[in-house]
């Protein structure tokens, strides 16, 4: 090794320090241990007893960890794309020279500023069955296709009802998409303008522009967004905790992962058994992300390559 | 799609207002019930306004959180503590890992990203028994020391915006004999403006909003948190007082409104020039 | 037993002091007021039942000057006592209930108080049987009663004579009861349900313990989970009898406008349900938010099989525990003893509008307490049958999973043999995995408690 680069190997090493501390005390230690007592019998208060792969074997036979499993994927994969969707169609919306953009930006933003606790307890009374104000909003569509059609749909208890539980999540997260919104707004105003004025003149509509100039610029904005949306979807917690009482939802409809490693580990005390359920989401997180990222790597166009 | 001021068409302005009115339909219900007295929070069908407004709530849902001024001393700051720790560790490490060339470095930086999917309940019992093992439970130590080591995600956002930054000027102060930490600090740092703006309103929002941490680590009503304080309104055995609780919702949330309002610009720019790629 | 592994804790260690290095020293807290010791004492109460315990400690702290107790009330006081006794932190004294305290045992979150509690002079003879029977676990006392209760049925009178009942004649078995709900229950003119006689899920308190008013309780008190015995077979096939009869999304439907239990919309008060499971605090709210004119009576909940004479109930009680490795087991015992003495108890009980778990009652209790049905509660809770609540040491599983199979029953959505045999499968495991890690600590545990109460 030259002198010079030695020196540099010091500087770079001295400037990520605080990021090693942090890796070694909250990342691999952590990972780890938590290793160590996923193969334990473990509560707070004693020792961890060696258990071997007896928490594997439990998971494995526990229909309630596949329930929990199923919960989160089936989740992640209808919240993840309706929340591009509509946070990408808001952030081409707001990226118009429209009057009162500010006002606008702050509305579609304000839900993610809601603390979990006051957007939980809010939303369980939003999906109230009888007095809910969403089913005061979906009940005069419901008339008319019931007159139209003669049928019988009725306006669901949504938190009552293990068909619909997922789904009043899915609309409660759909109302907190805004930190999406504001990202994807500033990969929209990253967009070279000449781009548009080109496709302009050679005679393009708004949705040619929007599908062969908007979309391809800002595949790398939606990539980013959809890894970080996997991460975070993949560790609903807080939301479904309050919203179901700490409890399953309906018929075990609101249990999740985390959900299930939360109650494992801090309500019944068993946190070898919540250690090993936290790894399995370790592996399903990188499992989809390594997906993604494969999928995304053909997909994404980075300008200048 | 960036259509000149006049030709902006007019279902976009109709979508626009008719989702925007969809969106503030939960606060507008969220302040309304905040106003209302108790038995008017349960009616069917729902009723819209307050009959007469109770700013007595607003009062009252301080006084049933317990020391709501405590609270918002202790939420401020961690939030303040955050947001400075956050802001300078993670900028620190992502010049070490952008202005910097080094042997491994790129390996680190995968590493580093690869933290990124390591899930909070992964690593939450170990971290438990360090802060124990360290005598930390119960104090405020553990919600804001770790502040202080970088965040993974921060890290990322300030190295793609440090990239963008032309080399020359550093090469320049090199030979001019300015030491690495004085590049950092006085022409890197202050031309990164709008990107730790942005760093700091994400961190601020996540100390601010942050549930589950002094949920574990704090062990006395004295030192919780406002959001914390909140969940001592939700349910007890007399059911959710419901105008109490969507009062203080509403008080939680003003601060950090009335932050995002005058910073968004700034903010979206911030967000825009970290790029993203 | 095998301690964390070589590599692990050399990683430890590392990730230790980086910690120490980055560690401002922690502030540790000034334990004496003016020369007095300051004991933290953890209560789950809010308003007027904390207010009420809130005097009891004043009363305490004014009739000597060595120690000085601080109250404070903490939302979640389950978890957050365990986090802080392992976290090395814990109170010196806290109020629990009665159905944790298994679990907590177990994991070794508490003191054992049986020589602490002999040598204040207080006496099992002075306690009801059930209340002083719900603090004992595995041999060892670790908790005193604080406020108790006793369940009760409530029944709307107005309710009963509209429905052409006798509203001085309460159910006296389950059949009885379904015949008057069907009675009682109005439904709408699109078939929605308009009011209810009874349904399980309201209040839903007690769910666990519903099997015995069906002839026995769910777990032998050793290894074995009793779902298969006939009162869970019975209890789930009741259950299972409501969606069938009157809807189980209608139910919900009707539950889901119910108001706040403390208002003048809770369902009991405004006419929505007739019948309901209750306990002795229920007068004080009918006092204070029922309309004027609100006529309810109280009897013992009624049982599958009739019982002349000595009537069921199942009791719970809120307790004072001295949490493990708390400071000074000494003064915390001292405090409790105060609050056990009649006199104070009988003020905390009386501020609570509940009974009290002593034996002996005053007069004034008596009379003081404003509540027309006292006597029915106080029979209750003398009754040989009085039954004491469910204290598995897996509880808390057990209630999590009990509600998700009770909704799924109630809703018409799962067949009651179907859930109860699900149920049973779990938790039969769930309890298996629990009392092996217990057997696996238990001679070492056991002899440690054991030394500790030595006199």
């Amino acid at each position: 090794m030259m002198p010079g680069e030695h020196r540099n190997l010091i500087k770079g090493l001295v400037f990520i320090s605080p990021w090693i501390v942090g890796f070694l005390a909250f990342n691999l230690y952590p990972l780890i241990a938590s290793i160590w007592f996923s193969l334990c019998d473990y509560s707070v208060l004693s020792q961890p007893v060696f258990l071997g792969v007896q928490n594997y074997v439990d998971l494995w036979h526990d229909p309630v960890f596949w329930k929990a499993l199923r919960n989160t994927v089936v989740f992640a994969l209808v919240a993840i794309p309706l929340s591009s969707f509509l946070s990408i169609g808001l952030a081409v919306l707001l990226n118009q020279p429209i009057a009162g953009q500010g006002i606008y930006r702050t509305i579609f933003f304000l839900p993610s500023l809601v603390p979990a606790i006051s957007l939980a307890i809010l939303w369980q009374w939003m999906l109230n069955g009888p007095m809910g104000l969403v089913n005061n909003l979906v009940r005069p569509f419901l008339n008319i296709i019931n007159a139209v059609c003669g049928s019988h749909l009725q306006a669901p208890d949504w938190l009552n009802d293990p068909n619909f539980a997922l789904g009043g999540l899915i609309l409660t997260g759909l109302w907190g998409t805004g930190q999406a919104v504001v990202i994807y707004l500033a990969g929209l105003q990253e967009i070279p303008l000449e781009l548009y004025e080109a496709a302009e003149l050679d005679g393009t509509s708004a949705w040619q522009r929007f599908l062969h100039v908007t979309l391809p610029m800002l595949s790398p904005v939606i990539f980013f967004n959809v890894l970080m949306s996997i991460i975070g979807a993949l560790q609903t917690f807080a939301v479904p905790y309050i919203l179901t009482g700490g409890g399953d939802g309906p018929g075990r409809s609101l249990l999740f992962l985390a959900t299930y490693i939360y109650q494992n580990a801090f309500d019944y005390w068993n946190m070898g058994y919540a250690s090993a359920l936290a790894l399995c989401l370790f592996v399903l997180i990188i499992a989809l992300s390594l997906v993604s990222v494969r999928y995304g790597e053909k997909k994404v166009h980075y300008s200048g390559r | 799609m960036k259509p000149t001021r006049s030709s902006v068409p007019w279902f976009t302005r109709v979508a626009l207002i008719l989702l925007g009115v969809l969106f503030l339909l939960p606060f507008f219900w969220m302040v309304s019930t905040s106003l209302k007295p108790l038995n008017e929070t349960m009616k069917l069908p729902p009723q819209w306004l307050p009959s007469s407004p109770q700013w007595n709530n607003y009062p009252d849902a301080m006084r049933a959180m317990g020391p709501f001024w405590l609270y918002a001393r202790n939420s401020l700051l961690l939030a303040f503590l955050n947001v400075i720790g956050t802001v300078f560790s993670s900028a620190l490490v992502a010049y070490g890992f952008s202005r910097l060339d080094w042997r491994g470095r790129d390996a680190c930086f995968f590493v580093l990203l690869a933290t990124m999917m390591i899930p909070f309940p992964v690593v939450m019992v170990p971290i438990y028994g360090l802060f124990k093992a360290v005598g930390w439970i119960g104090t405020f130590q553990p919600l804001w020391v770790p502040a202080f080591l970088a965040g993974a995600f921060n890290v990322f956002l300030l190295r793609q915006f440090f990239l963008s930054i032309p080399r020359d000027l550093s090469e320049a102060a090199r030979i001019d004999g300015c030491s690495e930490f004085r590049i950092f600090w006085q022409i890197i740092l202050p031309l990164a403006k709008p990107a730790l703006l942005t760093v700091a309103l994400f961190q601020f929002m996540a100390t601010w909003n942050d549930f589950l941490g002094p949920l574990i680590f704090l062990a006395r009503e004295n030192q919780y948190t406002l959001a914390l304080g909140l969940q001592a309104l939700q349910g007890t055995i007399s059911g959710t007082p419901w105008h109490h609780l969507m009062a203080a919702s509403t008080l939680v949330l003003l601060p950090v409104l009335v932050l995002f309002f005058l910073t968004q610009r700034t903010f979206i720019r911030g967000i825009a020039t970290t790029g993203l790629k | 037993m095998k301690s964390i592994s070589r590599p692990v804790s050399i990683l430890r260690i590392l990730g230790c002091t980086a910690l120490f290095v980055l560690a401002a020293c922690s502030p540790k807290e000034d334990r004496r007021v003016s020369g007095r010791l300051v004991l933290e004492y953890w209560e789950k109460w809010t308003g007027f039942e904390r207010d009420a315990m809130a005097r009891v400690v004043d009363d305490f702290n004014d009739s000597q000057d060595r120690i000085f107790v601080r109250f404070l009330s903490v939302s979640r006081i389950d978890q957050k006592m365990m986090l802080a006794t392992a976290g090395g932190v814990p109170p010196d004294v806290a109020g629990l209930w009665a159905i944790n305290l298994p679990s907590y045992a177990e994991n070794n979150a508490l003191m054992p108080m049986d020589r602490l509690v002999r040598d204040s002079g207080i006496r099992e003879e002075d306690y009801l049987p059930v209340f002083w029977k719900l603090c004992r676990y595995r041999n060892f006392l670790w908790a005193l009663p604080s406020t108790p209760s006793v369940t009760a049925l409530h029944w709307n009178k107005k309710m009963f004579r509209e429905a052409g009942l006798d509203p001085e004649q309460p159910p006296r078995t389950i059949a009885e009861l379904e015949s008057f709900n069907e009675k009682l229950t109005r439904k709408n003119a699109d078939g929605s349900l308009a009011q209810i006689g009874h349904m399980p899920q309201e209040p839903g308190w007690w769910m666990h313990d519903f099997p015995s008013w069906f002839g026995g309780a769910s777990w032998d008190g050793g290894t074995q989970l009793l779902l298969d015995a006939a009162p869970n077979r019975h209890f789930f096939a009741w259950l299972e009898s409501y969606p069938k009869r009157f809807g189980g999304p209608a139910m919900y439907q009707l539950r889901g406008a119910f108001g706040n239990f403390a208002s003048p919309d809770n369902p009991f008060f405004n006419g929505k349900v007739g019948m309901i499971m209750q306990g002795v605090w229920m007068n004080n709210f009918i006092k204070n938010y029922a309309p004027a004119g609100f006529e309810y009576g109280v009897a013992a909940f009624p049982e599958e099989t009739e019982h002349p004479g000595a009537p069921m109930t199942v009791a719970e009680t809120d307790i004072l525990v001295i949490p493990a490795g708390a400071h000074h087991p000494k003064e915390a015992m001292e405090f409790i003893a105060f609050v056990e003495r009649q006199k104070n108890m009988e003020n905390l009980c009386l501020g609570q509008r509940k009974i009290s778990p002593l034996r002996r009652v005053s007069s004034e209790f008596v009379k003081n307490h404003s509540h027309p049905y006292l006597r029915t509660f106080l029979q209750l809770a003398n009754s040989p049958r009085a039954q004491p609540t469910l204290a598995l040491p897996t509880f808390k599983e057990y209630a999590n999973d009990l509600t998700t199979y009770v909704n799924l029953v109630l809703l018409g959505r799962m067949p009651a043999e179907q859930a109860r045999g699900e149920m049973l499968g779990r938790q039969q495991k769930a309890l298996d995995a629990k009392l092996s890690r217990w057997n696996q600590v238990a001679p070492v545990r056991v002899s440690r408690w054991e030394a500790e109460i030595q006199p």
